[in-house]
């Protein structure tokens, strides 16, 4: 008797969680008394946004001093990373209320946004990075895109194959994860569809792909420019088809391996945040991009 | 009257949150079978599990789990192999050998070591660990499954020492001192007597431990070179189940094959724990049965 009560009040237990799980709830609107805002996204754009965030709220500390509509409210800004793609996925779920993206966002995914609002911060580059005491920088520092294509590729795996006069070592490829936003950059402009080689390592953030070029003499990465630029004489750049990546070259488009750093919001966004995008895109904020290493966009 | 009904409520009570427990467990097997069921009917078991190639936003998408399948066996059980009897020399001494002193801090210390939360391990280990086995080596890139295991076995060791001191804490002085008395050797009468009378406890404590360096994905993620090929040897680079799932899942689209795929490699995970625990934890209580 006992046993049999056990079995049924397990099933029905159960088969409560199962529902549970599967239906979908909806997000309930926590406009009127949740004031934070919160950012997630590529792991490139995050630092800058925790950076102007704590910069915006030690400047103003309640949502009272920005404007004097708004309630006496301390600011809260939450950022977090997760890539590119976690940024839009989260933009369009709305566990996010605006997304850090550093690559295109795709028509597909903008069907998904329904009437959404993107901002283009600037642009980044991603550079291809050496250690500043690989002899690649003394002996070849330019290299073409095809040579980029088949290092990355695998076809060329030791550095004497690239140039007779390098050592004889394994080159050590650095990525980001397949679904990076830096990954789909890098494919569109130089890889082009050729899958890269199956023994480079994934990173899991553009930070640590930095560290991994400044710590390994024989590794090679994208690293983005504004880590380049953060990290000056730690990482070593190589020019792309004889164009260096400098500023100029960037800000011209002719250095080809660039990314724009947008910011996504599903649908239009409230005061608060419109206010934080107008510190994002003021002087200041773009002065903090700038100081990040990056390239802001032009108003 | 009252009491009786009290004790028949609390009865109640208890056997609700364990049923509670057991449905939670078998309710998360349910979701994350549910969740890749489409990629297991399309691809179908074989493909995955012992497919090699992982391309999972190429169309066709390719999933083959093999690489991180492999991986996760090497990390784990690598671990275990050091851990396993470094922590059970390690108890032995501690509960055997040890002035009382000098036990006391060694436990106190692989009690904070179990605390350390996981990521301080993994950055320790790739600040640390790996470039002085590049040096040792002479390699280009130190990241490898080895790596990842002797960082494991460093933070699977605590379970394994606390269950076999507390095993061997509980066998009856009666035994040693018989043992003595007939002139045997401490290392005979803790090596013939007593760890056989503690197995079923140490056993226990192995398998948890298993479970831990199976599931774990920060130290893994930093350490094993996260590629695609496939490990042949403990020194190769790979890429862990847990560190595969940590890495794409924040990047694949809901209910893509790219987020199937990343949900079919974490039910093979739950599975290869939860069989490894279970098969343990069975020939241990079968193996009391004289």
């Amino acid at each position: 008797m006992m046993r049999k009560c056990l079995i049924m009040l397990c099933a029905v237990l159960l088969a409560v969680a199962v529902t549970g799980c599967s239906t979908q709830t909806s997000k309930t609107e926590q406009q009127t008394k949740d004031y934070s805002i919160k950012l997630g996204g590529s792991s490139t754009l995050s630092p800058v946004m925790a950076k102007c965030a704590d910069d915006f709220t030690e400047k103003y500390k309640s949502w009272k001093k920005v404007q004097d509509t708004f309630p006496d409210e301390a600011i809260t800004i939450f950022v977090a990373t997760g890539g590119s793609g976690f940024g839009v996925k989260s933009a369009i779920n709305s566990s996010v209320d605006m997304g850090l993206v550093a690559r295109e966002v795709t028509s597909a995914e903008k069907e998904k946004l329904s009437n959404h609002k993107l901002y283009t911060l600037g642009y980044d580059a991603l550079t291809i990075a050496v250690h500043p005491q690989n002899p690649i920088v003394k002996v070849k520092p330019n290299m073409t895109t095809a040579e980029i294509k088949k290092v990355f590729a695998g076809e060329i795996k030791t550095w004497d194959q690239l140039d007779p006069a390098l050592p004889k070592r394994p080159i050590v490829i650095a990525i980001r994860d397949l679904g990076g936003g830096a990954n789909q950059a890098f494919d569109e402009a130089v890889m082009k569809a050729t899958p890269i080689s199956q023994e480079a390592l994934q990173l899991p953030s553009m930070g640590a792909l930095a560290g991994k070029v400044q710590e390994n003499i024989d590794a090679i990465g994208y690293v983005s420019f504004g880590f380049v630029n953060q990290n000056k004489g730690k990482i070593a750049t190589l020019s792309v088809d004889g164009v260096e990546p400098t500023v100029d070259n960037i800000v011209s488009g002719a250095y080809k391996i660039s990314r724009p750093l947008i910011v996504i919001a599903k649908s239009q966004p409230d005061e608060r945040q419109q206010e934080f995008m107008k510190y994002l895109l003021s002087e200041q904020g773009v002065k903090t991009l700038a100081d990040m290493g990056f390239i802001p966009a032009k108003r | 009257m009252t009491i009786d009904y009290i004790d028949k409520a609390a009865q109640w009570f208890c056997t609700i949150i364990a049923v509670l427990m057991v449905c939670l467990l078998l309710s998360l097997f349910v979701f994350i079978a549910k969740e890749s069921l489409p990629i297991w009917l399309t691809e179908g078991v074989i493909t995955i599990i012992a497919g090699s190639s992982w391309a999972p936003l190429t169309t066709p998408p390719r999933i083959g789990i093999l690489t991180m399948f492999l991986s996760t066996l090497w990390a784990s059980c690598g671990a275990m192999a050091i851990a396993v009897p470094l922590g059970i020399c390690c108890a032995v001494f501690l509960s055997e050998f040890a002035p009382l002193w000098a036990s006391f801090a060694i436990r106190t210390t692989l009690r904070v070591l179990t605390g350390i939360p996981s990521v301080v391990y993994g950055f320790l280990g790739a600040s640390v660990v790996i470039p002085w086995y590049e040096k040792i080596v002479g390699l280009s890139s130190g990241e490898s499954l080895f790596c990842a295991s002797l960082v494991l076995s460093i933070m699977v060791v605590p379970y394994i020492v606390a269950g076999t001191y507390t095993a061997l804490q509980a066998i009856p002085d009666e035994y040693r001192e018989t043992g003595y008395s007939l002139g045997v050797s401490p290392v005979h009468v803790t090596c013939r007597i007593l760890l056989p009378i503690a197995r079923r406890n140490m056993v226990s404590s192995i398998s948890l431990a298993f479970g831990r360096a199976a599931g774990e994905t920060m130290a893994v993620l930093m350490l094993a070179g996260n590629t695609l090929t496939l490990p042949f040897s403990w020194f190769s680079k790979g890429e862990p189940l847990s560190a595969l799932i940590a890495l794409e899942i924040g990047s694949a689209d809901v209910g893509s094959p790219h987020y199937q795929g990343i949900f079919a490699a974490g039910l093979l995970l739950l599975l290869l724990t939860s069989v490894i625990s279970f098969a343990i934890n069975y020939t241990n209580i079968r193996g009391r049965q004289p």
